[in-house]
Formats: structure tokens, C-alpha cells, sequence
């Protein structure tokens, strides 16, 4: 199956960055959710650079079960100043730099004691970055990466290929257990987000 | 106490120990010479070593070791009973060479201290630019690209029979996207203009503006 990957391995290896070109990062997007509902997941989505409204316009077309997918949304009131209706199964956050209420969010959404295996899908790193210092994203997703390895939870976080200057990429590939690149053939990942050799 | 423990065992234990050498040759050449062969001539050209040395090392704490050659030639003379005028300008001699010698050693190392922070502060002025303006490229390349890829896609749409809200919000997001890029530019403008003073007032306002 081509939407395997190496998400394959989100059995053995909880955190992931997942590369993608920037022009792919939507069809990547939805290839991860895809697989990742496949494996009996619910998709918690953190979406700071299409709105949610959006992006389930496109789930839907993908035929995927929108009852397994939940949104914290962070661009939608920033952007538009105002919430769409019938978003009442959306979080809406004022902005993507406010990244206080992304947090609680973030714990509100992952704390139900629902049974479900849920999943996190981050949309994306590449789109904070326009937002806030690269330092402060790090800071950030090492809150999230820790908060999901104490709820034993697994996290995907999507960022643009050639967005991230390495020192970021350093401090985010010691955040997860593995880097996955999307535009690559199917391979294990060094730490520095190369497959061995190259 | 680590700072006292540096100076006998690190740089500047050799130092002490060389002027503990010389203290004793001096102290050796006033009582064989002086006391024993009754003899004043030639041998305290020796005590200018000792003197500039410890001058160069330790500044105006050598005016303490001028002191005790003093003490110690004085004393020696009026024991041996040929304390003359040339004695006591030769004594002299020992504290305003020495004085000298510190004032000099201790200007020198002012200004080099002073270099050396500027030059730091250079650095670390410089380091802090060269940082801040990758991380500013990081965040308006990238989110440029991103940008450039949302309209592209929001172009194919157009082309496919348009939702005409999804298009609009999509347009209200990239709009959102460029004010913040526009920001950050503007604040990488300033800071370079902040950095560079040879930047004339005219470029400096059209920068920041």
C-alpha cells in the first residue's frame, strides 16, 4: 500500500516528524490521516495553516469518517475574525501564536478517558513558524511531544521539507522517535532526517 | 581561593616562584656582599630585575617588594656604617623605578582588557545579527513557499468550478499569512538598521517604515 510508508511503524515508535514538500503537504496530510483512521485511530488535528472548514470539505471528499477526526483549529478566528457556524465539534484558537490556549487545548481534546486510541496530527510546524520564532515553536512542541509520551498518546508532526533550518530540525528529531519524509521511497530514517548513506 | 590556589600552581605560579628565587638571590647578594665584603658597589643593579619584573606582573603590589629592598639596604648600611646620600637616591631609585615600571604595565593592561571587550562585544553583536537574520529568513522563505503553493491550489480550484466561501476564507487565511510576513520583514529591517550606523536617517526611515 502506497500510504504505508514508514507509518508502518506507529505500532513500535510513538512520535514522528513527517517531512513533506511543500506543495504535497495537503495530499500528505490527508494520506497520514487516511492511514492513520485505517489503524483504528481518532485523529486529533491541529490546523494552523487551512481551516478546518476546509480541510473537512476535503476529508469528506477523500471518503474519510469525519466522526473519527477532531479539530483544534488556530487559524480559522484569526484569519476570518469569526467562527463558521455549525463548528460546535471544533476548537477554535484565537491565533497560532497563542500558544497558552493552543496547550489547553491541545490537554482538553487528549484528556477524555474515552477508551479510543486517538493520534495527534500536527499541520502544520512549517505555518508556526511564520508566527512566532523558531525557539519558541521548539519550546512548544517539546510541551507536546512530553504531554504525549505521558498520556502515552502518538503525534505527528507535519512541517515542509526544506522549511526547517537544521539547527530546528536537531532540536525537533530529539522531540520524536523517528523523521519521516514522504517524498521518499519507504526507509528507516537517520536522526538528522536522511536514510542511512545518503 | 581557587584564584589563590591558580596563582601558584597555574599562569602565574611560575611567576611567584621566580620572583621567590630572585627575592632570595637579592636578599643573598645584600648580606654576602654588603654585610660580609663591605661592599656596596655593582651588586643592586641585580635588585632592577627583581623590581621590574614584579612591576610588569603585579603592578603597584610591587611597590611592597620595593619597600622591603629599601628597608633591607638601609638597614644594612647603617649597620655596616656607610649609609650615604647615594644610598638613599639609590633607594629611592628602587621605589620611583618600580612605580614607573607598574604605571606603565598597569595602563597597558587596561587598554588591552578594554580591546579585548570591545572586540567581544563586537562578536557577540555580530553573532546575534547573523542569527537573527537566518531565523528571519526561516520564517519568511518558508511560509513564502507555502503561500505561493496556496494559491496555486486555490488557482487549480478556480479552474474546477469554484466554491466561492472555501476561496474566500482560503484568501482571508493567505492575506493573515502575509500581514505577519510583512511584520516580520519589517522587523528584520529594523534591526539591521539598528545594527549598521552607517545606514544615512533617509534609508533608515524607508526601512522601517
Amino acid at each position: 500500500m502506497e500510504t504505508q510508508f514508514d507509518i508502518g511503524r506507529l505500532g513500535q515508535e510513538k512520535l514522528f516528524l513527517v517531512l513533506s514538500s511543500a506543495e504535497r503537504l495537503r495530499q500528505n496530510n490527508i494520506r497520514v490521516i487516511k492511514t492513520l483512521i485505517g489503524r483504528g485511530y481518532r485523529v486529533v488535528v491541529i490546523t494552523t495553516n487551512q481551516p478546518s472548514a476546509i480541510l473537512k470539505k476535503h476529508y469528506a471528499a477523500e471518503g474519510i469518517d469525519m466522526g473519527k477526526v477532531t479539530f483544534i483549529d488556530a487559524i480559522t478566528k484569526y484569519a476570518i475574525g469569526r467562527i463558521p457556524e455549525g463548528e460546535t465539534d471544533t476548537k477554535f484558537v484565537n491565533s497560532p501564536s497563542n500558544l497558552t490556549d493552543l496547550g489547553i487545548a491541545i490537554t482538553e481534546v487528549l484528556n477524555p478517558a474515552s477508551g479510543e486510541k486517538t493520534c495527534l496530527l500536527f499541520d502544520s510546524i512549517s505555518t508556526m513558524l511564520i508566527y512566532l520564532p523558531s525557539i519558541h515553536i521548539s519550546k512548544f512542541i517539546h510541551f507536546v511531544t512530553s504531554k504525549l509520551r505521558l498520556l502515552d498518546v502518538p503525534g505527528i508532526f507535519l512541517a515542509v521539507e526544506k522549511g526547517i533550518d537544521p539547527l530546528l530540525l536537531t532540536q525537533l528529531t530529539t522531540y520524536v522517535d523517528d523523521v519521516i519524509d514522504m517524498d521518499k521511497p519507504p526507509g528507516i530514517l537517520g536522526p538528522d532526517g536522511k536514510s542511512p548513506g545518503t | 581561593m581557587e584564584q589563590e590556589q591558580r596563582k601558584f600552581t597555574g599562569e602565574g605560579g611560575h611567576r611567584i616562584w621566580i620572583l621567590a628565587v630572585l627575592g632570595l638571590v637579592c636578599i643573598g647578594l645584600e648580606v654576602v656582599v654588603h654585610l660580609t665584603l663591605r661592599t656596596a658597589v655593582g651588586y643592586t643593579h641585580i635588585f632592577y630585575i627583581l623590581l621590574v619584573l614584579s612591576a610588569l606582573w603585579y603592578h603597584h603590589k610591587a611597590l611592597f617588594i620595593a619597600g622591603g629592598l629599601v628597608c633591607a639596604t638601609l638597614a644594612t648600611s647603617l649597620f655596616v656604617g656607610d649609609l650615604t646620600w647615594a644610598t638613599i637616591l639609590r633607594a629611592a631609585m628602587f621605589l620611583v623605578i618600580t612605580w614607573i615600571v607598574a604605571t606603565i604595565s598597569d595602563e597597558r593592561d587596561r587598554a588591552r582588557r578594554m580591546l579585548q571587550e570591545q572586540k567581544e562585544e563586537i562578536e557577540k553583536k555580530h553573532y546575534a545579527l547573523v542569527g537573527y537574520i537566518s531565523e528571519a529568513a526561516l520564517r519568511m522563505k518558508n511560509p513564502l513557499e507555502m503561500l505561493r503553493d496556496n494559491l496555486t491550489s486555490m488557482r487549480v480550484q478556480l479552474d474546477q468550478g469554484p466554491d466561492i466561501e472555501e476561496l474566500k476564507m482560503m484568501l482571508s487565511v493567505q492575506i493573515t499569512h502575509l500581514e505577519q510576513i510583512i511584520g516580520n520583514f519589517r522587523e528584520l529591517n529594523r534591526e539591521i538598521v539598528e545594527e549598521r550606523d552607517e545606514i544615512p536617517e533617509a534609508f533608515r526611515e524607508f526601512l522601517t517604515r
